[in-house]
């Protein structure tokens, strides 16, 4: 049987959107033994997701110590420790490696580990060419014109595989929470998993606004709970903090107090999931809860919007209306915090946004992969995706994976 | 058969010269006694060289400790003989792959050791140094590998100075051997006297064949002065220590973006205790040349634990106070000339008339200067004041030049080899000479580069580096008339002494010597980093040469030539220009893996 290895060295939302690819891969070459190399923060998430055998970890920190001490002298040892550490890796070599970021280490580790890598460059991992589906993805990254194909169905590009056509999960259950936390999902409804922020300021709403946010919904919703997530516990706390003393009992906040086994199984209770941290929100789309995502400076809906179907996602526009096309550093001046507790209060019923600054799209996807609709718009599937895939990948019709070569 | 016979055999099988020189040594330097724990132990007067209690678990520690720093294919290097429990054990405990050689200061001490117990066949393992110091810094240089100082501090005690000559010696002859080329980052002052040290110092390093990295604060001189506006001196204070901060982290920007092998800072260069602490974390070795009199600039207590290496202008107290404060590494290395400044001129007859006299002063107006220099003018000579900080100085208003403006390094040259007299006053906040006459300072290298007669006043440091006839000094300041009067109108005998004190300089005082030594003094305690380096060990035919080289890397190594230092990154780029369009071998990837992550370790801003 054929092996091959995902390399997926980047972080928690980046192993999400590689998910579809993993899917894709196991599609076009059923009997393809698939690893995954990740780094060992992600490897017990990576061990949920179907199609994955074994997961292998990259430790990072210990290549770091070796490159320092190599710089700082270099001796034939360094390099025999560095081949051990591959060696304990894996023995064998894989057939093929799919290396999914552009970063030359990961390049490099695939072609260790690997007899042939599939992935961004052409001619192995110093070469300069890229593939087409890399060319594009480092276009759209540096021109910061706005995409249609979503990063995950332009890694399954980068595989030589065509999008999987539906929304992969990953596998339950993930990890029993502690006592203190296992009546989160369980007494009263709904659950919003609320993720508190993303390590940037320029990427966090406001503490404010989320304290304004829960007290709107809770006051809405009677029986509603709110758990508070993500690492920043200082702002879960800030937020606590602020909130009127009657509502403390409804609203559990557990931020920095979860592994991410923990976040995803906390994740999984919930009804709904709410933030701007791409990371923790596709991990909630990964475990099948429903998602609204503001999206917001650097975050574009079309390229990094939760992957699966009926997900909405509000995305700031500049003066132009293009936010959602064009990478534009937007500070949103005022947040849809009515308009998104309406949408989920009013069930299927979707509203246009109605906040200005801002635009609201919903989730689909068809065999060309997810896409995003404006609400209140035509929900027809945007048509230059097809177009793209037939340019970048025109032998792609019967898949092209490792089996097939 | 007694202990002392029976060593002696093993001794004489490894060393037979020092098993003579043993048997015939008097002994009794230890006294023996047991300890509690039943083994012999020893004292040395009242102080104890090996456990009261367990002699044999303490030196067990005390290897322990070592294995953590001695690495492979070095050899560890004992001080302190002792009873040599400490020995046997690092025989014991060491791989094959690290040598022990021990320094025998007094042959008498190794017989006491001797003869108190039996010693296993590791005696014959041992690399025994012995004779006077040069002969046994040459044994050592000649063991042809890194050397690794082991002190067992209880032993070596007793025998510090012969230690501390013996690191002297052999740091001349690293000096001397010295052929690497390290790449120094220098940081200099904003401005003050530190500053042309600075300067002489790049150019040694440079002239030396390293690669520096200047990293030249002067720039920063008119910014820094803008805060002596503030009316309140906190204000001015409190600026300027935020404004040292800002250049503290501009250094180590600069840093980040160009590692170096070594940091070397120069007094007064704006490098706070924070972002030191930052540097050392970062593994950059550190030192820094306090070109400055330690009793009148005390900022050295705050920094003495924050620099790997300490080079100070004083001997004695002075290196005292820094390891008290802190300082891991003291290394006396006293200033010099910069032969290619320093240098006699020939003057046209309008520059002799202007910087031209039979007496001169060059310096800025001290307190015992201001009270000195009017007792030494006088009708029976012409004087000439040169320098700035002397308002207020009325009865030298006369023969202060150019309004008391600050001069440069060019004119000063032209006053030295203009004068018949250059007076030397060694500055000291007090009405008269100063009385802790240590330090000699940077001038009284400078007048002799310019081959130019000076008196000067003594300096207990100034017999090791001047001789009478090379530099002529006073110790009472009612000898200097009578010393003009002596020298003025005897120019061959002046000539004599300054070219004689300018032949000292060249062979002895100059700033490339100072940075041979500097680097030596580094590389004999760093023998892994710094000294690898000097001695060549990271050249490539030096690497492709070791024994656990791969063929593989041989072969990427083939590829420079032989004498060319290759680092991490210089393989990286090698790969990389030749790699494109081929299969890269495994090795091949490992660098370029590696070196990835090296360059992503400038994380120090």
């Amino acid at each position: 049987m054929a092996r091959a290895l995902i390399v997926q060295l980047a972080r928690l939302g980046d192993l999400m959107q590689t998910i579809p690819a993993i899917t894709a891969i196991k599609t076009a070459v059923p009997d393809l033994g698939l690893d995954l190399l990740c780094p060992p923060s992600l490897s017990s998430i990576g061990r949920m997701v179907p199609g994955v055998d074994e997961v292998l970890e990259w430790d990072g920190t210990v290549w770091r110590r070796w490159a320092d001490e190599a710089s700082a002298d270099l001796r034939p040892a360094h390099l025999q420790e560095a081949a051990k550490q591959i060696e304990t890796l894996s023995l064998r070599r894989y057939d093929c490696a799919y290396v999914l970021n552009q970063h030359p280490r990961a390049l490099l580790a695939g072609a260790l580990l690997a007899r042939e890598t599939r992935g961004p460059r052409l001619d192995g991992p110093i070469g300069e060419h890229l593939s087409p589906w890399a060319s594009y993805v480092r276009a759209v990254a540096r021109t910061g014109r706005g995409s249609r194909v979503h990063l995950a169905d332009a890694l399954c590009g980068l595989c030589g595989v065509p999008p999987p056509g539906w929304s992969p999960v990953l596998g339950k259950p993930f990890c029993p929470l502690p006592s203190n936390l296992d009546q989160i999902g369980r007494r009263g409804e709904p659950w919003i998993g609320l993720i508190v922020g993303a390590g940037a300021v320029e990427r966090s709403v406001p503490t404010e606004i989320w304290t304004i946010w829960i007290i709107r919904f809770l006051e809405a919703a009677p029986n509603g709970r709110v758990v508070l997530l993500g690492e920043e516990r200082e702002r879960g706390r800030w937020i606590h903090n602020l909130l009127p003393p009657s509502l403390l009992g409804r609203v559990w906040d557990v931020t920095g107090r979860t592994s991410l086994l923990e976040l995803a199984e906390v994740l999984s209770r919930c009804h709904l999931a709410i933030g701007s941290d791409t990371g923790p929100l596709h991990l909630a789309a990964a475990v099948g809860t429903r998602v609204f995502g503001w999206y917001f400076a650097r975050a574009r809906v079309h390229e990094t919007g939760p992957y699966g179907m009926g997900h909405l996602v509000w995305q700031a526009v500049d003066e132009t209306g293009e936010g959602e096309m064009r990478r534009a550093d937007i500070r949103p001046a005022q947040w849809p915090i009515e308009e998104s507790i309406a949408q989920f209060m009013g069930g299927q019923e979707m509203r246009t946004c109605g906040t200005p600054g801002w635009s609201l799209w919903m989730s689909r996807y068809d065999r060309w992969g997810a896409y995003y609709a404006e609400v209140g718009g035509c929900f027809d599937p945007p048509s230059e995706r097809e177009r793209l895939w037939r340019e970048l990948s025109p032998s792609l019709t019967g898949g092209s994976a490792v089996g097939a070569t | 058969m007694s202990h002392l016979s029976e060593n002696l055999q093993r001794l004489g099988r490894k060393a037979s010269a020092l098993a003579e020189a043993v048997r015939s040594a008097a002994g009794g330097v230890l006294s023996l006694t047991p300890s509690r724990e039943g083994s012999v132990t020893a004292k040395y007067g009242d102080q104890w060289v090996h456990s009261a209690y367990d002699p044999r678990k303490e030196a067990r520690i005390w290897g322990e400790t070592q294995l953590k720093e001695w690495r492979s294919g070095e050899i560890g290097v004992v001080l302190g003989v002792g009873l040599l429990y400490h020995v046997e054990t690092l025989a014991a405990m060491k791989t094959d792959d690290r040598r022990v050689a021990v320094v025998v200061a007094d042959v008498s001490v190794l017989k006491d050791a001797l003869a108190a117990r039996p010693m296993g066949d590791w005696v014959e393992a041992v690399e025994w140094i012995w004779g006077d110091v040069v002969e046994m810094a040459r044994c050592l240089s000649g063991l042809s590998a890194p050397l690794r100082f082991l002190t067992y501090v209880p032993g070596a005690r007793l025998h510090a100075d012969v230690h501390r000559e013996l690191e002297t010696a052999l740091r001349r002859m690293v000096a001397e051997q010295g052929g690497g080329r390290l790449h120094i980052a220098v940081v200099g002052p904003i401005y003050g006297g530190s500053l042309p040290v600075a300067r002489y110092v790049v150019s040694a390093l440079e002239s030396l064949g390293h690669g520096v990295t200047w990293i030249d604060h002067s720039s920063h001189r008119q910014s820094y002065d803008r805060f002596n506006s503030y009316q309140e001196a906190r204000h001015r204070l409190a600026m300027q220590s935020r404004f040292a901060e800002l250049l503290s982290f501009d250094t180590v920007t600069r840093l980040a973006e160009n590692r170096p092998d070594l940091v070397l800072a120069i007094a007064q260069a704006p490098l706070t205790a924070g972002v030191l602490e930052h540097v050392r974390k970062k593994k950059f070795p550190t030192a820094m040349w306090f070109v400055e009199n330690y009793r009148h600039l005390t900022y050295w207590r705050q920094l003495a634990s924050s620099y790997d290496y300490w080079f100070v202008i004083q001997q004695g107290e002075c290196v005292e106070a820094f390891r008290r404060a802190g300082a891991r590494q003291v290394h006396y290395l006293p200033v010099a000339a910069d032969a290619d400044v320093h240098a006699p001129c020939v003057l046209t007859d309008a520059e002799r008339a202007e910087y031209g006299a039979d007496v001169s002063f060059v310096g800025a107006g001290y307190r015992n200067r201001r009270a000195l220099l009017p007792r030494w003018l006088s009708r029976e000579w012409t004087f000439k004041l040169w320098g700035d900080e002397w308002e207020g100085a009325a009865e030298l208003a006369p023969v202060l030049q150019r309004g008391g403006a600050r001069i440069d390094t060019e004119t000063c040259r032209k006053v030295f080899n203009a004068s018949t007299i250059n007076l030397n006053i060694h500055s000291y906040d007090g009405p008269s000479l100063d009385p802790h006459a240590d330090f000699v300072n940077p001038r009284t290298f400078e007048l002799a580069g310019c081959g130019a007669f000076q008196l000067t006043d003594e300096r207990t440091l100034l017999s090791d580096l001047f001789t009478e006839q090379e530099v002529v000094r006073f110790r009472r300041e009612d000898e200097v008339p009578k010393l003009i009067r002596r020298w003025l109108h005897d120019h061959e005998a002046r000539r004599a002494v300054a070219e004689a004190a300018r032949r000292r300089v060249l062979a002895q005082h100059t700033y490339r010597h100072r940075m041979k030594e500097l680097l030596a003094a580094i590389g004999v305690h760093q023998p892994d980093r710094i000294g690898a380096v000097l001695r060549g060990d990271r050249h490539a035919r030096a690497l492709a040469s070791r024994p656990d080289a791969p063929p593989e890397l041989s072969a990427l190594l083939d590829r420079f030539p032989p004498t060319q230092r290759v680092e991490l990154k210089d393989l990286a780029e090698d790969i990389r220009r030749r790699g494109v369009g081929r299969p890269l071998a495994r090795e091949e990837l490992l660098v370029l893996l590696l070196d990835s992550y090296r360059s992503e370790t400038r994380d120090l801003v």
